[in-house]
């Protein structure tokens, strides 16, 4: 516990650090203080956007299409790398499909998917899968390639159907990768429903953070990519709590 | 409840077709009676597990057969339970110690469920783990996991137990408590029991006949009858002429002194 603490005190400190130089700079006119305002100002209205619950609204329909598409991404990536993993015929349908879309750059398909889909929630939210589906479809395809031989010999000798070996065998055995492929997801996740929200949202974040840039709210605008990182910071610490008690066997078996 | 288990002129070959094709053993016969204890001594490396393996339905053979109470065997069968060279992979790390003996029985009805569980209490106690229900495996001794292993075998309700290598892991005395657990579970249940060793004092404290695997090219070179009485005490029976007779014999034969010379 002890030694986890230094670390991470000089963490915050170099935080503080940076926000303290920062401040200066904005001051004495060293960084200019119309594009990069002072952090104490930038608080000062980070603080009025919180306590007036206005932050709710943008923050609500940013997480709503963010969790319906990572849902389903996770849900898409973790059927489908089990069936491919545990069936030669699956693997061959599918394996190219994923090999050609998977090194696709997803924001490049968004202005594709604004022609198919529209400009909307469903391009945004088909943007996210896009963008989580794969880490987490080829994680869970590599624990259960990964998953040791002794373990499904074990099922086989106590007589173990092909699918109950699939649900309470391989996928829990492949769980540790499988979370390992949701946490990069996630991030992935993260970065594209911001990006579709710039590009066509008419609320969200993403959407209030470029049209304050263009409406010249710099201050404001900061305040917001400060609510964006908090968010990002809260679902990551989240997903490590979650993670510890799933698979709390994890580096230990 | 116990099976015979017979193999008859069983041969192994790795890669089979291939230029780099191994043989790892050939023409292995060997019957084993209902309730009887045989152990396989054979150096590392020259096919025991390959063996067992075979002899569980989990790998096929080459050539020969296994059988089961006379019916050819072809996948694991029902009632014929393994216990794993490497038992910390054996066991289901997001399960609980009575979960993962519970694993067996799950194919049962709902309703029985808690009648089930209560047995798999009752297996844990026999093997000395009781009040280890709720922990999980990882949070064990490695000796423990090899008795979590063992309760489980046990829920099974074994025909046949095949044993390989499975105290090997652990240190010497854990693995005379784990030697003296199996032969009291083996004298209540009366399973059938084959073991895979190397460890030449362990074959013949345990079992009723020891049969012998020779240098490669791997084969069954003799078949010997242990003949100490029961129960066997690692004191007692371990000083016993007999047993001291043994060793010395299937010693020699392991460490290659018996080989005849290269024609
Ligand atoms: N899947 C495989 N493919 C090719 N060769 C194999 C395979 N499994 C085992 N072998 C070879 O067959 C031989 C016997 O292996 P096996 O694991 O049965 O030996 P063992 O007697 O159990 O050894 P140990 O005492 O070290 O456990 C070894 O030489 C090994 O290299
Ligand atoms: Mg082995």
């Amino acid at each position: 516990m002890r030694d986890r603490l230094l670390p991470r005190l000089l963490g915050i400190l170099s935080i503080v650090a940076l926000l303290g130089a920062w401040e200066v700079a904005s001051r004495t006119g060293a960084l200019n203080p119309v594009l990069m305002p002072r952090p104490s100002l930038v608080g000062l209205t980070l603080w009025e956007i919180l306590v007036g619950g206005e932050f709710l609204g943008p923050l609500g329909h940013t997480l709503l299409l963010f969790a319906v598409g990572y849902g389903l991404a996770c849900l898409i990536g973790i059927t489908l790398g089990l069936l491919m993993g545990a069936s030669p015929v699956i693997y061959g349908l599918f394996e190219p499909l994923v090999e050609l879309i998977r090194p696709l750059p997803k924001s490049a398909l968004v202005p594709a998917l604004f022609l198919f889909l529209g400009i909307g929630p469903a391009t945004m939210v088909t943007v996210v899968v896009l963008a989580a589906v794969f880490p987490v479809l080829i994680n869970t395809l590599q624990g259960v390639r990964g998953i040791d031989p002794v373990l499904l010999d074990t099922a086989r000798t106590f007589q173990c159907s092909r699918t109950r070996t699939l649900l309470s065998v391989v996928l829990p055995a492949a769980m540790p990768m499988i979370l390992a492929g949701m946490r990069v997801g996630l991030g992935l996740g993260l970065v594209l429903v911001i990006l579709a929200e710039m590009l066509a949202g008419e609320s969200g974040l993403g959407y209030l953070i470029l049209d304050l840039q263009r409406s010249f709210q710099i201050r404001e605008m900061y305040a917001w990519i400060a609510v964006l990182a908090a968010v990002g910071g809260t679902l990551a610490v989240i997903f490590d709590w979650m993670d510890k008690r799933v698979v709390p066997w994890r580096g230990r078996a | 409840m116990s099976a015979r288990l017979r193999l008859s002129n069983v041969r192994k070959v790795y890669g089979e077709g291939s230029p780099d094709a191994y043989l790892a053993f050939d023409s292995i016969s060997l019957d084993v009676a209902p309730s009887e204890f045989v152990a396989v001594v054979g150096p590392s490396g020259c096919g025991k597990s390959t063996l067992l393996r075979i002899a569980a339905g989990l790998a096929p053979a080459s050539a020969g057969e296994v059988e089961l109470d006379g019916r050819s065997v072809s996948g694991p069968p029902p009632g014929v339970v393994y216990l794993f060279q490497q038992y910390a992979k054996s066991l289901f790390p997001w399960r609980t110690v009575i979960d993962n003996v519970m694993f067996p029985l799950e194919a049962a009805p709902r309703s029985e469920r808690r009648s089930l569980r209560e047995r798999c209490s009752e297996y844990l106690k026999q093997v000395g783990l009781a009040g280890f229900e709720n922990k999980y495996p990882w949070q064990l001794s490695g000796g423990m996991q090899q008795r979590v292993a063992i309760a489980r075998a046990l829920a099974a309700e074994p025909r046949v137990l095949l044993l390989d290598e499975p105290f090997s892991a652990v240190d010497a005395l854990t693995r005379m408590e784990l030697q003296s657990l199996v032969l009291d579970l083996w004298r209540e249940n009366r399973f059938t029991a084959v073991l895979v060793t190397h460890d030449v004092e362990e074959a013949v404290f345990l079992a009723d006949r020891v049969a012998v695997l020779s240098h490669r090219p791997t084969t069954l070179s003799e078949v010997i009858e242990v003949g100490l009485p029961r129960p066997r005490d690692h004191i007692a029976t371990r000083e016993d002429k007999r047993f001291l007779e043994l060793r010395h014999h299937l010693m020699e034969a392991l460490l290659g002194r018996l080989a005849p010379v290269a024609a």
